[in-house]
């Protein structure tokens, strides 16, 4: 069959922000960081936010905390959708997970070394795999598509997307739920520390004096379905995913980015060339730059690789808001596409000397052609979308 | 069937051009068909970590003595996933780095072992003393990026997560990116390694038998864990033509289902497998009737079996009773996120031999399941035009492959 065009309807995010979207669009609009202590540092953690009108408290009580944010997400995005019913309609669950139920791991970990293997909780470990909150989400909703759990670090929300369109667009299924979902605890922290990936200030994407990402949380899930029915229905709210691309970096190691800006570019390219695009046709990139020392670096080459001779545009860094991880980075990639105005980050003041990348300075800018979505993943792996408003 | 599509028209055929495997029987598919045909199970007391205060005391293990040099901070999930890749590679006469191909993997707790090793080295020496290095490749994208660093891979690489159907979902994902063109080639399976967590989890929730699991079996009690990889080289026949590589099996098909029933257990009725089950053979263009045999997913537990034995009989009606079925769990005990990409190497080998490997003939006949299962010797196929291979996942994610003999192509 011809593909589909497929857009997204509704968008549900929980963060650091909370649960609503305006919050999370207040917040990029200021540029400033979403942090909150955690131990020795600070990390963009989720408040104590009410989701009681999305997810009963007896459910949430049986679920790990990233399975309560992607069931309560997937209900605001649905309910952003206007879907109220499947009404036989195949739906599909794709979400993103880097890290999984991190507490409930935890736990389970210890009662098992510490307190013997007959300690362990049957309600840790089913709640503990990757694909529980993806479970719990179709458990919720009744969605008998694909279930598909995808873990491919910082990378993950993109390749998510790539894979949740798919489904719609070759007719798998009549709609998709796709995001991501992770939380962050102490321990995982302490270890994103000694691993130097944690900022030991303010993020600072691209700029000089970066040191590391600010870590984050949180749930965000967009709806997907073909945009011959969305129309029909006359959904208000309509993002075009007109293209995805994924790539690899085999220089990269296990827990690091590379240096293969030009099999990356390649990627990007191939993006843009599936939204029948080059990047002279892209007027904002999201850019899933987190204040690593390596993977801004290489990022921006990427980009500009990929840009050629084009003009530059506007990159946005939500992650230095938002944090790194939670599914903020893939909610704020849907807001720009819309329009939504993202402000300067103040850390940000001077770019790392050779990096040809124009980091947004918060003025105002005219309605986006199209978006460039791009999220490079420790480990190698390499993801991009176009989003246009539609 | 409508949309059924006898010839395989609906797209390009997607050959296997490469099987690669680590099972307990050893390094290389070689000595895994070597095993499955002997049918005497892999399944003994449990060695990689103390198994004593477990509730049961057995696992499929890989023989690490025999395994190849690798990087010193690679995790075991890693190493099974590369050499896996590797013998594939080989076999579809790939050498050197294979820069146009993309990587499809699935594993469901990736360098989870190391990472306990980690946590135990935290609670002696906390957190300033722990190791590191031993959290390097605990990620659960490890063994796809460790995959595709070796092989030099450029093209996209996805990781699936979704526990026991996480290899087949991936090797799915690959058959897709083909048709479309994404890749010329893909490297597609699954590794996992074993670890306490999962092996005491499993235990938690009694799922665990305590002699080697007897799937569809009456007295059958639970799974045995096992690890190990499989992977696939996956490639359009033009592709392969071009480069005179020699298909071994066309993948036809593919689907993926959800069961949303509940988080551990599946539907009763098996109806999100036998929907998942029914679109691949759609999707495939294969007949009901064409299927020569089952890889089924068959754990051992009672509910997986008797589900999935319900989902079969749905499909394939009065043909159920006469349809050879085996279950490659019953050897090299389950390996969780890689179970479907090793079966779909065993389904493979069956299709391309002409043999259904047997389970071991224990225990009495289950007059519930009412299958032909295929037990105690190997079976000699008089036609071998296409198999199907089935994973249900906690989750109740299921999928299901279909794939016809290379003849066809």
């Amino acid at each position: 069959m011809i593909p589909r065009s497929v857009v997204a309807t509704g968008l549900g995010a929980i963060g650091p922000w909370g649960a609503d979207i305006a919050s999370l669009s207040a917040a990029l609009a200021t540029g400033r960081p979403l942090a909150v202590p955690i131990d020795d540092g600070v990390a963009a953690l989720v408040p104590d936010v009410d989701l009681s009108p999305w997810l009963p408290a007896a459910s949430a009580r049986r679920l790990g905390r990233p399975s309560r944010w992607a069931v309560a997400a997937a209900r605001i995005a649905l309910d952003h959708a206007g879907v109220t019913s499947f009404e036989g309609r195949r739906v599909a669950v794709v979400l993103a997970t880097s890290f999984g139920a991190v507490h409930f791991t935890e736990k389970l970990v210890h009662q098992i070394l510490v307190e013997g293997p007959e300690s362990a909780q049957p309600f840790y470990f089913s709640e503990c795999v990757a694909n529980a909150a993806s479970a719990q989400v179709a458990l919720a909703l009744a969605a008998t598509g694909a279930n598909v759990t995808v873990t491919q670090r910082e990378a993950g929300p993109l390749v998510a997307l790539a894979r949740g369109t798919a489904e719609v667009a070759e007719g798998r299924a009549d709609l998709a739920l796709v995001g991501a979902a992770d939380e962050m605890s102490p321990l995982l922290h302490g270890v994103l520390e000694r691993f130097r990936a944690i900022a030991r200030e303010s993020p600072r994407p691209f700029d000089a004096r970066r040191s590391g990402a600010l870590a984050g949380e949180g749930g965000s899930i967009v709806v997907l379905e073909p945009e011959a029915d969305a129309v029909a229905r006359q959904a208000g709210w309509r993002v075009r995913i007109a293209g995805t691309a994924g790539a690899f970096d085999p220089s990269a190691s296990e827990s690091d980015w590379g240096r293969g800006d030009e099999p990356l570019a390649r990627g990007v390219v191939r993006a843009l060339a599936r939204a029948g695009r080059s990047m002279d046709g892209v007027d904002r990139i999201v850019s899933g730059a987190s204040g690593s020392l390596r993977g801004d670096r290489l990022e921006a080459r990427v980009l500009s690789r990929a840009r050629g001779g084009a003009r530059a545009p506007a990159v946005f860094v939500p992650k230095a808001v938002t944090g790194e991880y939670g599914g903020g980075f893939l909610a704020a990639a849907f807001l720009a596409a819309t329009g939504a105005p993202f402000g300067k980050v103040p850390a940000v003041s001077e770019i790392e000397p050779g990096l040809d990348v124009l980091v947004h300075d918060g003025a105002p800018l005219p309605a986006p052609r199209a978006v460039l979505a791009s999220a490079l993943a420790a480990g190698g792996a390499g993801a991009w979308a176009v989003l246009e408003h539609a | 069937m409508p949309g059924a599509d006898p010839k395989g028209t609906l797209d390009p055929p997607i050959v296997v051009t490469g099987l690669g495997a680590v099972t307990a029987f050893g390094w290389g598919v070689a000595p895994l068909w070597e095993g499955l045909r002997r049918g005497a199970p892999a399944i003994g007391p449990i060695a990689r970590f103390d198994g004593t205060k477990h509730r049961t005391h057995l696992s499929a293990e890989v023989p690490l003595r025999d395994a190849p040099a690798a990087q010193r901070r690679a995790s075991w999930a890693d190493r099974f996933a590369v050499a896996a890749s590797r013998e594939a590679m080989g076999q579809a006469g790939l050498r050197g780095p294979v820069p146009e191909a993309g990587v499809y993997f699935g594993s469901s707790t990736g360098g989870m072992l190391e990472s306990e090793a980690f946590y135990v080295s935290l609670l002696a020496g906390g957190a300033r003393r722990a190791r590191p290095s031993l959290l390097v490749a605990q990620q659960l994208n490890g063994p796809g990026d460790a995959v595709a660093r070796d092989a030099g891979a450029t093209g996209p690489v996805e990781t699936v997560s979704s526990a026991c159907s996480s290899g087949s979902m991936a090797i799915g994902a690959a058959l897709r990116a083909l048709r479309r063109g994404d890749v010329d080639v893909a490297i597609a399976g699954g590794s996992d390694s074993l670890c306490q967590l999962t092996y005491a989890g499993f235990n938690a929730l009694r799922a665990v038998d305590e002699r080697p699991c007897r799937p569809f079996r009456k007295d059958r009690l639970g799974l045995s864990i096992g690890e190990g990889a499989g992977a696939l080289v996956l490639e359009s026949l033009a592709h392969a033509r071009a480069r005179g590589a020699r298909p071994i099996a066309i993948l036809a098909g593919e689907a993926a289902t959800c069961d949303a029933h509940h988080m551990t257990a599946p539907h009763p009725e098996g109806r999100g497998a036998a929907e998942a089950i029914e679109r691949a053979l759609e999707d495939g263009g294969v007949l009901r009737d064409e299927i020569d045999f089952v890889n089924a997913h068959g754990t051992g537990t009672p509910l997986n079996d008797l589900a999935e034995a319900r989902a079969m009989r749905h499909i394939f009606g009065s043909r159920a009773a006469e349809l050879p079925v085996t279950s490659t769990k019953a050897l090299i005990g389950h390996l969780l996120g890689s179970a479907g990409a090793v079966e779909a190497v065993a389904t493979v080998l069956s299709l391309a031999r002409r043999e259904v490997h047997p389970m071991p003939a224990l225990g009495d006949a289950d007059e519930e399941i009412g299958l032909r299962l295929v037990l105690g010797a190997p079976l000699r196929l008089p036609r071998a035009a296409a198999a199907l291979s089935t994973n249900l996942a906690f989750g109740g994610a299921n999928a299901a492959l279909v794939f016809r003999a290379a003849e066809a192509a």
